[in-house]
């Protein structure tokens, strides 16, 4: 569905030195500077796979997906989907994929959304019936129906978030490009949007292609997780494999009386446990340890977080950048 | 208050050249624009020798303290005040009213706008040739025409700083500045041009009148004690006037918002 | 294309419903053409010794009242609109819509005409019951002929503030430049003089210039300043106009569309 070979883009940013001299130097004579946003990127992704794609502020996840929707030309390379050459901009293209930006809306600011749905319609020249049931049935997924009457602009952020991707589905694509869905949304919002992607995903068999920096988004969604950082590709896999790669430990929480761990390098957990990362290998010894001295403590032990793993991700990327 | 006056206008300057492209068009615009402002002259008079008693460089005056005027509020007043509105809409004139200095005069001085530089340059061009192509004005002239330049700048401060403050309250009507701007064109021509109730709308409500044609008529020679009172007083009124107004919208807004 | 055909009534629908929740704004930018009544007084002062190149104080105050209506009927605001939406990222927007941005724009812009017709209306009506003898009955091929002119007046118009708005692909400050042919348009389309106060040689190349079919030509007909017959060459050229701004907007568009950095969006 998603094909992407040495995909690149360069921005030109203009530059001056500063001050009033610069600022005159520069009328004369104007620097530019490129700025290397995406470096060479490859991907594929199936038909109805639903993949995390993560990374770093800046990393160039974005400016993927804005190439890999025909907003903008790559500087070299190619990209491929649902058959189409994105940058041609083929309406049938366009009736294809949707991308959906967080903070960025299409919903009209005045108007109740409803009228964007109207809008839409006819943008995308929609069967009127067909059209109708689907926004029926977004309307019941994403529980839109008190508020689909009332000026976008006196929505709260939840509410105005659901209905853009009411709006976004209306004609039904075959890709979704989510960028930040979730950002800013309060816990209870958020847990509805990740389900209806998901109950989308599975009903209409999209393919998902979400940015975040919301790891529930990213655990609750993706069965799949790209990471890109610095504009090149840094991993291509499972969660689970993501954990072996970069995961180096296991972490042990404890609930129990603190002072007996005196000594053994615990850390409050924040919410009333104690808690340390050790290497996977002396996970034993410490577990032993913990059950002599606190024989009727609640001792878990996990993965460690999500976050803590792409830090390292990331982390490592940047220092084999600096390196090689 | 001077350091804080070349610092601003340094920075507005470097903002304002930031780009090389913008630069260069702003100089074309004001060239053009002052073309376009003397080129109806030129057409008017290719018909007539004088227009209601006025004469080519009489009503180039005009035009020419027009330009003025539109130098000293688009190029120094209208930033600041524009940005008032943001300001009150976004709450970043909490940040404003934080700092010792009088309110109103960091606002109204915060930003200069360089482009209409050229209208400076127009005016003095207009007004220079202007004058020279009159009969000398007697100092008395221009003593008076002086006074009711500066009763004119301060009641076009006055309205403007007026009209800013109804953004306090309705804070989607800033395009009443728009308005404001295409009455005040009427200023390019002489007052008695127009109909008895619009010449008196273009004195007392929407002051143009005080700035272009009251010194215009000093430096002709045609002016009165009453002109030079009415003038004065204008300026006065719409300068305390819109002083008090501030006040008081200041104090709706500090508890009106949270 | 018939997609574009079917697409319509609701974009036009919707694009209205977008202008009566903008009323007030829209009201006060309807007041702020107050240029052709300025203009009015002023050349009623000059034409009232005598008349001015053939107009007299009646004909010189229908020429500006019928300037007022065209100008208004012939306005958009494309080139402010399309250059904050190219700057702040929100042409993505209309760029992942399969019917082109610049119909989009297009129906934008058309819908605001009833809106300006309704406003306009009492103007025109009180001008005529203040000053009857202003009213001069065009014939209706003249009516006919009026017609086309003013939609190619509003279309040389959009077009031309598309191609200025379309330099926001390349360059930031596209306000200024437009602001500079609005200058030029002000002085050289009939708007705040007419051409027949030009001098004679001037007048025949202005007439030939884009300036003129934007404003100038329509009036002159519905005033009934100019023969139907003479007119028509001139229609003529205003449809030279469209077509010609047309290809420019075209290559500027695809050119530009590659530049666009989508940012902030």
């Amino acid at each position: 569905m998603i094909e992407a070979r040495a995909l690149r883009k360069v921005f030109r940013v203009p530059e001056k030195d500063p001050g009033l001299v610069g600022s005159l130097r520069s009328i004369v004579r104007r620097r530019t500077r490129d700025v290397v946003a995406v470096d060479g990127i490859d991907l594929t992704v199936a038909a109805g796979e639903r993949i995390g794609f993560l990374g770093p502020n800046g990393a160039g996840k974005t400016t993927t997906l804005k190439m890999l929707t025909g907003l903008l030309h790559p500087t070299a390379g190619s990209c491929q989907v649902a058959g189409y050459r994105p940058q041609d901009r083929a309406p049938d293209f366009l009736r294809a994929v949707t991308l959906v930006m967080g903070q960025k809306q299409q919903l009209m600011w005045d108007l109740p959304a409803t009228e964007t749905f109207l809008l839409n319609r006819a943008l995308f020249d929609l069967d009127r019936a067909e059209w109708t049931r689907t926004v029926e049935e977004l309307v019941a997924l994403l529980e839109l129906g008190p508020f689909l009457n009332r000026p976008v602009r006196t929505l709260s952020l939840g509410e105005r978030m659901r209905c853009e991707l009411a709006a976004a589905l209306l004609h039904r694509p075959r890709v979704l490009f989510l960028d930040e869905p979730t950002i800013g949304l309060d816990v209870e919002i958020q847990a509805t949007v990740r389900r209806f992607v998901r109950a989308w995903n599975e009903k209409h068999g999209a393919t998902v292609v979400l940015t975040s920096h919301d790891m529930n988004d990213v655990t609750a969604l993706a069965d799949r997780i790209v990471i890109i950082d610095l504009g090149v590709l840094r991993f291509d896999g499972s969660i689970n494999e993501l954990q072996l790669r970069f995961g180096t430990g296991r972490r042990i929480v404890v609930r129990g009386d603190g002072q007996a761990l005196a000594g053994l390098e615990f850390t409050p957990d924040g919410s009333g446990g104690w808690q340390r990362t050790v290497l996977a290998s002396a996970v034993n010894p410490v577990l032993q340890e913990v059950l002599r001295r606190l024989p009727s403590a609640d001792v878990t032990v996990a993965d460690p977080p999500l976050e803590e793993v792409l830090t390292r991700a990331f982390g490592e990327a940047r220092q084999q950048r600096s390196a090689g | 208050m001077v350091q804080v006056a070349t610092a601003l206008l340094r920075a507005s300057l470097t903002l304002a050249m930031q780009y090389r492209s913008d630069f260069l068009i702003d100089m074309l615009t004001g060239v053009l624009r002052t073309l376009a402002a003397v080129a109806p002259i030129a057409l008017v008079f290719s018909q007539r020798e004088t227009i209601l008693g006025w004469t080519a460089p009489e009503v180039t005056l005009v035009a020419g303290l027009y330009f003025l005027m539109q130098a000293a509020l688009a190029g120094l007043v209208e930033p600041n005040l524009g940005e008032i509105v943001e300001a009150v809409r976004s709450g970043s004139l909490d940040f404003v009213l934080l700092k010792p200095a009088d309110a109103q005069v960091l606002v109204s001085m915060r930003r200069v706008d360089p482009a209409h530089l050229w209208d400076l340059l127009a005016a003095v061009l207009l007004l220079g040739w202007s004058i020279s192509a009159m009969e000398p004005p007697s100092l008395a002239d221009v003593g008076a025409a002086a006074v009711l330049l500066c009763s004119g700048l301060a009641a076009m401060y006055g309205i403007w700083l007026l009209a800013i403050c109804t953004s306090f309250y309705f804070v989607r009507v800033d395009n009443l500045r728009f308005l404001l701007w295409s009455i005040t064109d009427a200023g390019r021509w002489p007052l008695q041009v127009f109909a008895r109730w619009i010449q008196l709308v273009l004195v007392v409500v929407i002051p143009v009148a005080v700035i272009t044609t009251f010194p215009a008529l000093a430096l002709r020679g045609t002016w009165s004690p009453s002109l030079l009172a009415t003038g004065v007083a204008v300026g006065i009124a719409f300068l305390v006037g819109s002083r008090w107004a501030w006040r008081a919208s200041l104090a709706f807004y500090t508890s009106a918002s949270s | 294309m018939t997609a574009i055909a079917r697409a319509l009534p609701d974009l036009f629908r919707v694009g209205f419903a977008g202008i009566v929740a903008y009323r007030a704004e829209m009201t006060i930018w309807i007041l702020t053409a107050t240029l052709p009544l300025i203009m009015l007084a002023l050349w009623n002062a000059v034409a009232a010794e005598g008349p001015v190149a053939g107009f007299d104080q009646v004909e010189i105050a229908r020429y500006f009242a019928a300037t007022l209506l065209v100008r208004q009927l012939t306005s958009v605001w494309l080139v402010w609109e399309m250059n904050y939406e190219i700057r702040s990222g929100r042409l993505s927007q209309k760029l992942l819509k399969p019917m082109h941005p610049l119909i989009q724009y297009a129906v934008e812009m058309i819908v605001s005409v009833p809106f300006r017709s309704v406003i306009l209306t009492p103007l025109l009506a009180a001008l005529l019951l203040w000053r009857p003898e202003l009213w001069k009955t065009p014939a209706p091929t003249a009516v006919a002929l009026f017609v086309v002119s003013l939609a190619l007046a509003w279309s040389i118009n959009f077009l031309v503030q598309a191609v200025f708005a379309s330099f926001s692909f390349w360059v930031d400050k596209t306000d200024g430049l437009f602001g500079v042919w609005f200058a030029a348009w002000s002085l050289l389309s009939g708007y705040i003089a007419p051409l027949d106060t030009f001098p004679d040689w001037a007048r025949q190349i202005l007439v030939l210039l884009p300036f003129h079919g934007m404003l100038g030509l329509p009036v002159e007909i519905l005033g009934s300043f100019i023969a139907p017959g003479d007119a028509l060459p001139q229609v003529g050229l205003q449809v030279f106009w469209v077509v010609v701004l047309a290809t420019v907007l075209a290559v500027l568009w695809r050119a530009g569309i590659r530049r666009y950095g989508a940012f902030g969006a």
